[in-house]
C-alpha cells in the first residue's frame, strides 16, 4: 500500500528496514550453551549479520542478568539452538542493547513527538520560527518539523567553540558556508589581538584542502576524517563533533590516535 | 380493545415490519404489549393472545412461540445474552438469528462472510475486527490480510439496509469504500479504527454517496493522501453529520469547505481535527458550533503570531461552548494559549493531552479545575507532579494513561512509582491504566492495587526490558501478584520489567476474570505460560512477545484452545513441530506461523524455528488469502 509518509520509522519490517532500526540482539557464541538447554537466551552486543537471515529472524534472546534470581529452572524445551548463535561481527560497537522492533509499545503516530515539540517546551515560551505553513496558500506545505542537530566546532586559534546545527544544512557546501559565517569574525578579532590583520577574510577552501583552513570531523567511533568524503547523510548520521584545522597540519591531525580510514579515503 | 390499539402503536416499528405473521393472526399479535420484562411476561402474553385471538383455528405453538420470542427478543442488545438465547434450542436458534441487529466478529478469520449472511439476515450493523494487537508494533508484516473486501462484497448483496460499519485494523481499500458507498442507502456510521489501506478519494466517495451519514470517524487509522479534497465532497445542504473525526489524517484539508461543512450541519456533536487546522481555523469552527460536546483542538497553534492587531478572543469561544465535555488535539501546542480552555474545564469529562508536551507548571493550573474528569491522557511531560495535581483534584478519574514523550528504553523517565502511588491515593475510582515509565516499583503497585480495587484495566509498561524494582532491585513478580489478588475485577493485564514464572503462577491462581494478557521479555520458563493457560479461567486473548516459553508451554493449552480468541507468541522458542502438534490436534484451531521479514519469497522453510505463532478458532478452516510468508500448519 502506497502510504503517505506520516513521520514513521518503520513502515514495515522489510529486511533492510530491520537492519538499522531493530538492531537485534543476539547471544554471545562464549555464553552458553549445555548440550541440555538447547536454548539459552541471552543478551550480547547487538548488531548481527545483515546478510544472515537467520540470525536477523532471531531476536529473541532475553536477558539474563547478574542481579536477577537464580532460576533454576529453565527448561527450555528441545530445541536447535542454532538459530540463536549468530556471528560475533557487531555492526555498530555498542555495549548496551539497541532498540528492539516494536518496543516499548507505543503505535508510530506517538513515535515522533520528541523531535516534532520539543521546541514548544512550556519553560521557553517561543513561538517564533514556527512559520513552515505558507499562509498565501490553502494548500499548507507542511514540512516536518525537526529538532535541530547541534554539534560542537572548534577552531584552530579560535578559544571559542560554537555549534553548528547539521540539520539547517543540506549538503557540504552549505555547511562550509556555515562555518565561515560562524567563524569569520571571531577568527578577525582572534588576529587582530594577537597584533595581526583584524581583517575579516572569508573562510574558504575548507573541502578541497586548498584553503588556509580545512574541516574535519570526529565521528561516533572516534575516528577523526576529513569531511566530505561520504554521502551527506552518512556523514550526519556519524559526525559527532567538528573540528577546522589548519590545512597544513592535517596529516598530524588525523593520524594522531586514530585510523587509516583517511588515508584510503584519500586515495 | 382500546387498550390492544394502544399497545400495538406502541410497538416498535422495526418488530411489526419484521414479524412474519400469518395475516388472520396478525391483529391478535400486533395487540400485544412489546414485552417488557423477561420471562414471566411472555407467559401472560401467551396467554393474551390465547383470549384474543379471532381466527377459527387455534394456532401452531411453534409458530407463536416464535412470534412471542421475537418480540421479547428485540430488547436483547447484549451480545453474550444472544449467544446463550441462540443455544437453547433449534427455534430459538431460528428468532435469535432473524432478531440480531448488531453482529460483533472479533476475528474476521474466524468464519467465513458466507456464514455471517446465511444465519443472521437481518443485520444492521457490523463491527469487525482484524489484525491482532501486535500489529500495531511492526510485528507483523504488512500485507498480512484483514481485508475488508471479501465482507463488504457479501454484506452488499445480503444487508442492503446496512447501517453501521465499524472496523478495527482491517485491511480496507478505496475500492472497499465506493462498494459500501454504493451499496447501503441508509449508511449512517462509519468507523475505522487502526485501519488503512485506504484514502482521501475513499473516504471522499463515503462523504458523497452517503446521504444518511451521521457518523464518520477516522482514529488512528492511516490514510494516504490522494490530494482530494474530500471535505468538499459532501453534498449541499443539510447534512445529518453528528460526529465527524479526521485527527489521524495526515494531510492537508481545505479549510473553507471544512467551515461550510461545520455551518450546514446543525446536528454536529463531535469534531475532530487534524493538525492541519489551525487556531485561528478552530476559533472559527467553534464560534460556528457552539453545540459541540467533543472538540478535537488540531495544531492549537496560530498560524501568524498577530502583531498588534486583535487576536481573536479564544477564551470567549470557548466560555460559548457551554457543552464541550471531551477535549484533545494539541498536536502542536503553544503553550500560551493553553490557559484559553480554562472556562470549559468544569465541565470536562474527558481530556487527551497526549500530543502535547506540556509541563507539571502548564499543567496545573488547568488540571485544578477539571473537577469532573473521567478520562485523562497525557504524556510523561506531566511529570510525577502532574500526577500528584491530578491526583489532587480528579477524584471521578476512571481511565488514565500517560504515554512516554520520548519512547526509547534509555530515555529519561520523568514519572516513576510516585506518580502511580499518588494516582492511587487520590483517584479511589480508577478503573482503567495504562502508565509508560522507565522505573517502578513493587511497593507502588501494590498501593495501587491496595487503593483502586475497581481496576479492570491494568496495563504497566516499565520501557527497560527485565528491569526489577529500582530501589529493592527484586523483580516485579510482588507488584503484579498484588495486582490480580487485589482487585477482583481485573479482566485486563500488561506486564512489563523483570519477572520471573512465579508473577505468573499469581496471574494464573488469582486471574479469574482476566480475558486478555499481554506478556514481553518476560519469564523465565514454560512453566510460567503453563501457568496461564492452566489459571485463568476466562482468559481469551492472549499475546506474548520475547519470552522464553516454547513446545511444552504451548502444549500445555491445548484443552483450551477452542475457547479463545486468539494467542500469539512471536519471538519465543517454539518449534515448527510444535506447532503443527497443536495444528493437528485442534482441527477447528487454525495455526499460522510466519517470520517478520515480508520478502521471504521462498517457501522453502528456513529451518525448524518459529518466529510468530498466531493461532485462533475458526468456523470454516484456514484461510484462503494467506500470502506466502505464512504458513498454515
Amino acid at each position: 500500500m502506497e502510504g503517505c509518509p506520516r513521520n514513521r520509522e518503520t513502515i514495515g519490517p522489510k529486511l533492510l528496514d530491520l537492519i538499522p532500526q531493530g538492531r537485534k540482539w543476539y547471544q554471545e557464541d562464549k555464553n552458553n550453551i549445555d548440550q541440555e538447554k538447547k536454548l539459552e537466551l541471552r543478551l550480547g552486543p547487538p548488531g548481527g549479520d545483515e546478510e544472515d537471515r537467520s540470525a536477523m529472524k532471531k531476536n529473541n534472546n532475553t536477558e539474563t542478568r547478574n542481579i536477577k534470581m537464580e532460576s533454576e529452572d529453565k527448561s527450555f524445551q528441545g530445541f536447535n539452538s542454532n538459530h540463536f548463535s549468530s556471528s560475533n561481527k557487531t555492526s555498530q560497537k555498542r555495549t548496551a542493547p539497541g532498540p528492539v522492533v516494536g518496543w516499548p509499545p507505543v503505535r508510530s503516530f506517538r513515535k515522533n513527538l520528541a523531535s516534532t515539540s520539543s521546541s514548544k517546551l512550556g519553560n521557553e515560551s517561543s513561538h517564533g520560527g514556527q512559520i513552515n505553513k505558507s499562509n498565501d496558500d490553502d494548500e499548507k506545505q507542511v514540512e516536518p518539523k525537526r529538532e535541530g542537530m547541534f554539534v560542537k566546532i572548534n577552531m584552530d586559534g579560535v578559544p571559542i567553540g560554537r555549534k553548528v546545527d547539521l540539520n539547517a544544512n543540506n549538503s557540504y557546501e552549505q555547511l562550509s558556508f556555515a562555518v565561515d559565517k560562524l567563524f569569520r569574525g571571531l577568527l578577525a578579532a582572534q588576529r587582530e589581538s594577537s597584533g595581526g590583520e583584524g581583517e575579516e577574510k572569508p573562510i574558504i577552501g575548507l573541502l578541497d584542502g586548498k584553503g588556509e583552513f580545512t574541516l574535519t570531523y570526529e565521528d561516533n567511533e572516534g575516528d577523526k576524517m576529513l569531511v566530505g568524503d561520504v554521502p551527506w547523510q552518512m556523514f550526519v548520521s556519524s559526525v559527532k563533533r567538528l573540528r577546522v584545522i589548519k590545512s597544513s597540519e592535517i596529516s598530524s591531525a588525523l593520524t594522531f590516535g586514530c585510523s587509516s580510514k583517511q588515508e584510503k579515503m584519500r586515495h | 380493545m382500546t387498550e390492544e390499539e394502544d399497545s400495538s402503536a406502541k410497538m416498535s416499528e422495526d418488530v411489526k415490519r419484521y414479524l412474519k405473521l400469518d395475516p388472520r393472526s396478525s391483529s391478535a399479535a400486533t395487540s400485544e404489549p412489546p414485552c417488557s420484562s423477561s420471562s414471566s411476561s411472555s407467559a401472560s402474553a401467551l396467554a393474551n393472545k390465547s383470549r384474543n385471538f379471532k381466527s377459527f383455528e387455534p394456532p401452531c405453538p411453534d409458530h407463536v412461540l416464535e412470534n412471542v420470542l421475537e418480540n421479547v427478543l428485540q430488547f436483547l442488545t447484549s451480545r453474550c445474552d444472544r449467544n446463550a438465547v441462540s443455544l437453547v434450542c433449534r427455534s430459538w436458534w431460528r428468532v435469535e438469528a432473524q432478531t440480531r441487529f448488531e453482529v460483533f466478529i472479533g476475528n474476521c478469520y474466524s468464519l467465513s462472510p458466507v456464514r455471517l449472511t446465511h444465519r443472521f439476515t437481518r443485520v444492521r450493523s457490523l463491527v469487525l475486527k482484524g489484525k491482532p494487537r501486535f500489529a500495531d508494533f511492526n510485528l507483523m508484516p504488512r500485507n498480512w490480510g484483514a481485508q475488508f473486501a471479501p465482507w463488504v462484497a457479501a454484506t452488499a448483496k445480503a444487508y442492503p439496509w446496512l447501517e453501521k460499519v465499524h472496523l478495527k485494523r482491517m485491511f480496507v481499500t478505496d475500492d472497499d469504500l465506493a462498494l459500501l458507498a454504493e451499496s447501503f442507502p441508509g449508511f449512517k456510521d462509519l468507523t475505522l479504527v487502526c485501519c488503512e489501506g485506504f484514502g482521501t478519494s475513499g473516504i471522499a466517495v463515503v462523504a458523497n454517496k452517503c446521504r444518511q451519514l451521521k457518523v464518520l470517524d477516522l482514529l488512528e487509522s492511516e490514510v494516504t493522501d490522494d490530494e482530494v479534497d474530500w471535505l468538499s465532497c459532501f453534498p449541499a445542504g443539510e447534512t445529518h453529520l453528528e460526529s465527524l473525526s479526521f485527527d489521524c489524517v495526515e494531510s492537508p484539508i481545505s479549510f473553507n469547505a471544512l467551515e461550510e461543512l461545520v455551518v450546514r450541519s446543525p446536528f454536529l456533536k463531535k469534531l475532530r481535527t487534524n493538525r492541519f487546522v489551525s487556531l485561528e481555523e478552530l476559533h472559527r469552527l467553534m464560534v460556528r458550533a457552539p453545540q459541540l460536546t467533543s472538540l478535537g483542538t488540531g495544531s492549537f497553534s496560530p498560524d501568524n503570531v498577530l502583531q498588534g492587531e486583535q487576536e481573536p478572543d479564544y477564551a470567549a469561544a470557548f466560555r460559548a461552548c457551554k457543552s464541550i465535555s471531551c477535549l484533545s488535539g494539541f498536536r502542536d501546542l503553544t503553550p500560551e494559549y493553553l490557559p484559553a480552555i480554562s472556562p470549559v474545564c468544569a465541565n470536562l469529562t474527558s481530556l487527551n493531552f497526549s500530543y502535547a508536551n506540556i509541563s507539571p507548571d502548564m499543567l496545573k493550573p488547568i488540571i485544578r479545575n477539571c473537577h469532573n474528569i473521567r478520562v485523562f491522557w497525557a504524556l510523561d511531560s506531566i511529570c510525577d507532579e502532574g500526577l500528584q495535581a491530578v491526583a489532587a483534584t480528579c477524584k471521578e478519574l476512571r481511565e488514565l494513561r500517560v504515554f512516554p514523550f520520548d519512547p526509547r528504553e534509555d530515555s529519561e523517565g520523568p514519572i516513576s512509582g510516585v506518580g502511580l502511588q499518588a494516582i492511587s491515593e487520590g483517584c479511589r475510582k480508577l478503573e482503567s491504566i495504562l502508565y509508560f515509565c522507565q522505573r517502578m516499583t513493587n511497593g507502588a503497585v501494590t498501593a495501587m492495587s491496595e487503593n483502586c480495587p475497581q481496576l479492570t484495566v491494568f496495563r504497566l509498561c516499565i520501557m527497560g526490558r527485565h528491569r526489577p524494582d529500582h530501589v529493592t532491585g527484586k523483580p516485579m513478580d510482588d507488584g503484579f501478584g498484588a495486582i490480580v489478588k487485589n482487585c477482583k475485577k481485573l479482566t485486563r493485564l500488561a506486564v512489563s520489567g523483570l519477572l520471573t514464572d512465579e508473577a505468573f503462577s499469581y496471574i494464573g491462581e488469582y486471574g479469574k476474570l482476566i480475558r486478555t494478557l499481554s506478556v514481553a521479555f518476560a519469564g523465565n520458563s514454560d512453566r510460567a505460560l503453563r501457568y496461564v493457560l492452566e489459571g485463568c479461567p476466562k482468559l481469551q486473548k492472549l499475546e506474548i512477545r520475547d519470552s522464553p516459553f516454547g513446545d511444552v508451554g504451548l502444549r500445555s493449552g491445548m484443552h483450551r484452545y477452542c475457547n479463545m480468541r486468539f494467542v500469539w507468541l512471536s519471538s519465543c522458542v517454539l518449534s515448527r513441530g510444535g506447532c503443527r502438534e497443536v495444528a493437528h490436534a485442534l482441527p477447528n484451531v487454525v495455526v499460522e506461523v510466519f517470520g517478520s521479514d515480508d520478502d521471504d519469497d521462498d517457501d522453502t522453510v528456513t529451518g525448524d524455528y518459529v518466529e510468530t505463532l498466531y493461532l485462533y478458532r475458526s468456523l470454516d478452516g484456514p484461510r484462503k488469502d494467506a500470502p506466502k510468508f505464512v504458513t498454515i500448519l
